[in-house]
């Protein structure tokens, strides 16, 4: 055996070894790096201020208040249309057409859906709300919001229910409850968490997307709570802050970046945890 | 027709009494469940030992503690001492890839690397030695004819090693691993997965193999134990119940236990 | 429950998923149709000159597609050249070395970068790295590989701190935690017994990784990679931030350019006039068609690397 050959070998896997960990540390050290930046520089900012004023007016202060509600009216209103038709086109594509043609067609339009660009979906929501209606629009913005949360929900309701084991479905036939009956009552509760966590990262999805609002909702100033009419929104005045000259409201759009991250990661973890947490009971 | 009269094993050459590896009080754990008990028992060279015994007793850990191949696994260990050649090669200081080339490994299911027939033998080889072209063919033309696969594939080398039969593979398996010249061959169920003809060629590949390499199978299979090894060991719970040669073992076990299992009281 | 009540029920479901199902499909094709509609006008006066036209010029109303185009490009290339090979990394660290019980937190850390908004990545791309290049990449790269026959072309001008190189890197951070979910879930799909058998062999762990698990996995990496380069494309707000802003094409990566979703988002409200806004829309169906042909060719690879598998 060619003692020499043996020695090449290992010196090759630590040196491929050492690269692979700092590969590790490389993504681990950016997450921390940027955390930090978000944490520290947007930190002094949430005050009192931010949280009840609305958005300051040239060369002035103000706060994230509107935009935070408009955003929340928004995003709340996107996942209670998105939620409805995301479920029932993924029990569709599970329980009615798993192994069609139509199935196929189906999945593959939502998939095309889910990897389409936000800003495509912009567009797509200005050409289709806003210039019929001859103005931007709180509509206009959650209607583009679910058109992004809709493809999630529904691949992961699907994945879900057809994790589903048959042998339970087979039972419940066998005393004679109907494809729905079976549906409603074991799918779901079966699936029940998965699709919840579906849920969840497409709502952390919609709420820090700022394409589609950007020519749907536009922007408001000031208070409103008139869905046809432009909306405030935290992302869309994030950026206006961000492009302004001025240096207070760098600032601001710091604060509300750590806001929207905040929000975001958590419901990622928690998501997370949920995840984890009934895989664990069902053991 | 009793069982120790259908042995494919001659007999007429006498059992070596040399030792290739020598297992002394072997205890392994998984976590912090015990799975082997003190394990004594030595591998003869040249010979076909047998490790039986009904499932979960233990054999296919004791057979995977001899090549470390648990080291892949940290919250996997072993006490105890198996010695090759006068070593340890349980202590920590030992070059596992060395260990390796002398102690190669069958398992189960066949697997073929994702690459032609001749590179899957070649592969091995590449490892340990710095061959030409010309040489490398000769080798692995023999260790293909060494596991009775060339007369099969002999004009198909570029073929993929996944386009062979289940029986094929494993045989490709066998080819590559004695490719690289091991001392001692360890087969965790070999013939499980396979169909009975392709069982049988495997097992008169294993009868020519010992003349050149020691071998150690775990098997379920209380037939293939009688028809092909030399010796035989009986593994219950993960103690070592009896161990002597196979023809003794399967006509007058000394343990009622033994007998149990051998006359199919429990599997 | 009655008969009559349960078959309502049984028809409401039936008719309400498939109502949903049909939905998909008919905004889907709606989608494609609406956006092509709305960038007719654009790509009816310019035709295909549109598309090799780098001038874009609000004030002639003359518009052209390739300064954007080519900035898509380059940025998402650069983003998967850089990202690519950290994935492989990543996955083959938490794969064959790190100890089972780090590899789901690691996994999760890294899996966080990509709950990170696309907004606040340009935020942070702005204030934070662009500021940083400016001061230390940039000059470096300029310094000491500015003045070398090719090369130096790519690397040459002003350090502006923003630029294609930035909006590359920003972009190689984003798609960074979902290739590297692909790669780990892919790496951890390799049988465990071809596996064993290659360590049995007396293999090291990279030689494993290098010959039997990357081999095995290749076509599913590079359908991955598919799709990664198609959200690569797509990324708007990150970009828009760092990518300078400015409808022209240079040799050099280090000045300011533009990409399609960029263009969008800086113009659409601004648009001064019809053509201006049909042009806008234009880039977004190339953006489309684009991210489309990706989807569609990760699908053709994934499917393949399946039909090839060993039963």
């Amino acid at each position: 055996m060619n003692k020499n050959l043996l020695r090449i070998r290992k010196a090759k896997n630590a040196i491929a070894t050492a690269i692979a960990l700092t590969s590790v540390g490389l993504g681990v050290a950016i997450l921390m790096v940027i955390l930090y930046e978000i944490v520290t520089q947007g930190i002094a900012y949430i005050t009192a201020d931010t949280l009840t004023k609305t958005t300051p007016p040239p060369g002035g202060t103000g706060g994230l208040a509107n935009s935070i509600v408009g955003s929340l009216i928004m995003v709340v209103m996107a996942m209670l249309i998105a939620i409805p038709t995301g479920v029932m086109g993924g029990v569709y594509l599970s329980e009615y057409q798993r192994r069609t043609r139509w199935g196929s067609v189906i999945r593959f339009c939502n998939d095309t859906l889910l990897s389409t660009p936000s800003i495509c979906v912009g567009i797509f929501a200005y050409e289709m709300m806003v210039k019929p209606m001859h103005g931007f629009s709180g509509y206009a913005g959650a209607v583009a919001l679910a058109m992004i949360a809709v493809p999630v929900i529904l691949r992961t309701s699907e994945s879900f229910l057809i994790l589903v084991p048959d042998s339970l479905r087979e039972a419940a036939a066998a005393l004679g409850a109907t494809k729905e009956q079976i549906t409603l009552s074991i799918g779901f509760r079966a699936a029940r968490s998965g699709i919840l966590t579906g849920l969840l990262i497409a709502l952390s999805r919609i709420m820090g997307e700022t394409a589609p609002l950007l020519f749907t909702a536009l922007n408001n100033q000031f208070w409103s709570l008139n869905l046809s009419h432009p909306m405030a929104n935290l992302p869309s005045t994030i950026y206006q802050l961000a492009m302004s000259p001025y240096e207070e409201w760098h600032k601001l759009a710091w604060a509300g970046a750590l806001l929207i991250t905040s929000f975001v990661l958590g419901i990622n973890l928690l998501s997370r945890y949920m995840n984890s947490y009934s895989q664990r009971a069902e053991k | 027709m009793t069982i120790s009269s259908i042995a494919l094993t001659d007999n007429i050459r006498p059992l070596t009494e040399e030792t290739a590896l020598s297992v002394r009080h072997l205890s392994f754990y998984y976590g912090h469940k015990e799975a082997l008990s003190d394990i004594t028992l030595n591998i003869h060279r040249n010979c076909i030992t047998a490790i039986m015994g009904p499932s979960g007793c233990g054999k296919s850990t004791l057979l995977r503690a001899m090549n470390r191949i648990y080291d892949l696994n940290p919250t996997h260990r072993a006490s105890g001492e198996i010695m090759i050649d006068g070593t340890n090669i349980l202590s920590p200081g030992i070059d596992i890839l060395s260990l390796r080339k002398k102690i190669g490994m069958v398992f189960q299911k066949p697997t073929p690397f994702p690459m032609s027939i001749y590179d899957n033998i070649a592969f091995g080889i590449k490892l340990y030695e710095k061959l030409s072209r010309a040489e490398m063919a000769v080798r692995v033309e023999q260790a293909l004819r060494a596991a009775a696969l060339w007369d099969e594939v002999k004009d198909n080398l570029n073929a993929s090693g996944n386009s062979l039969s289940g029986g094929q593979q494993q045989r490709l398996c066998i080819a590559r691993t004695i490719a690289i010249k091991p001392d001692i061959i360890l087969m965790d169920e070999p013939t499980s997965a396979l169909d009975p003809i392709a069982t049988q060629k495997i097992e008169e590949l294993m009868v020519t193999l010992k003349e050149d390499y020691t071998i150690a199978i775990v098997t379920h299979n209380l037939q293939q134990a009688a028809r092909i090894s030399d010796y035989a060991a009986f593994l219950y719970m993960g103690h070592l119940i009896e161990f002597r040669d196979t023809p003794t073992l399967f006509s007058k076990p000394k343990h009622p236990q033994t007998a149990d299992y051998l006359h199919g009281r429990f599997g | 429950m009655t008969q009559r009540t349960q078959s309502l029920t049984n028809w409401t479901v039936r008719g309400l998923t498939a109502l949903s199902g049909l939905c998909v499909v008919v905004f889907t094709i709606a989608f494609a149709i609406l956006l092509g509609y709305a960038a007719w006008p654009a790509f009816s006066s310019f035709g295909l000159h549109f598309l090799t036209n780098e001038a874009w010029n609000p004030v002639t109303d003359t518009f052209g597609a390739l300064s954007s185009i080519y900035g898509t490009i380059i940025s998402a290339a650069i983003a998967l050249v850089l990202s690519f090979p950290v994935s492989i990394g990543i996955g083959f660290c938490l794969s064959e070395i790190m100890p089972r019980r780090l590899v789901l937190p690691i996994r999760s850390l890294i899996e966080l970068l990509a709950g990170i908004p696309s907004l606040v990545y340009g935020l942070w791309g702005m204030y934070v790295l662009a500021p940083c290049f400016q001061t230390t990449l940039q000059p470096f790269l300029i310094k000491h590989l500015g003045h070398f026959a090719f090369i130096g072309q790519i690397f040459s001008g002003p350090p502006y701190g923003v630029g294609l190189l930035t909006a590359g890197i920003v972009l190689a951070i984003m798609i960074l935690p979902f290739l590297t979910a692909i790669v780990v879930d892919l790496f951890q799909s390799v049988p465990r017994l071809m596996k064993e058998s290659a360590y049995a062999l007396g293999m090291t762990p990279w030689e494993v990784t290098r010959s039997i698990s990357l081999p095995y996995i290749k076509q599913e990496i590079f359908s991955g990679a598919f799709l990664a380069l198609g959200r690569a494309l797509g990324e708007t707000m990150a970009v828009t931030f760092v990518v300078g802003n400015a409808h022209r094409i240079s040799t050099s990566l280090l000045a300011p350019a533009t990409t399609i979703s960029a263009s969008i988002a800086n113009e659409f409200n601004e648009a001064t006039s019809d053509m201006h806004t049909s042009s806008l829309i234009a880039l977004g169906f190339i953006l489309l068609v684009s991210t489309f042909l990706a989807l569609v060719i990760s699908k053709c690879m994934a499917a393949r690397a399946v039909k090839g598998r060993p039963a």
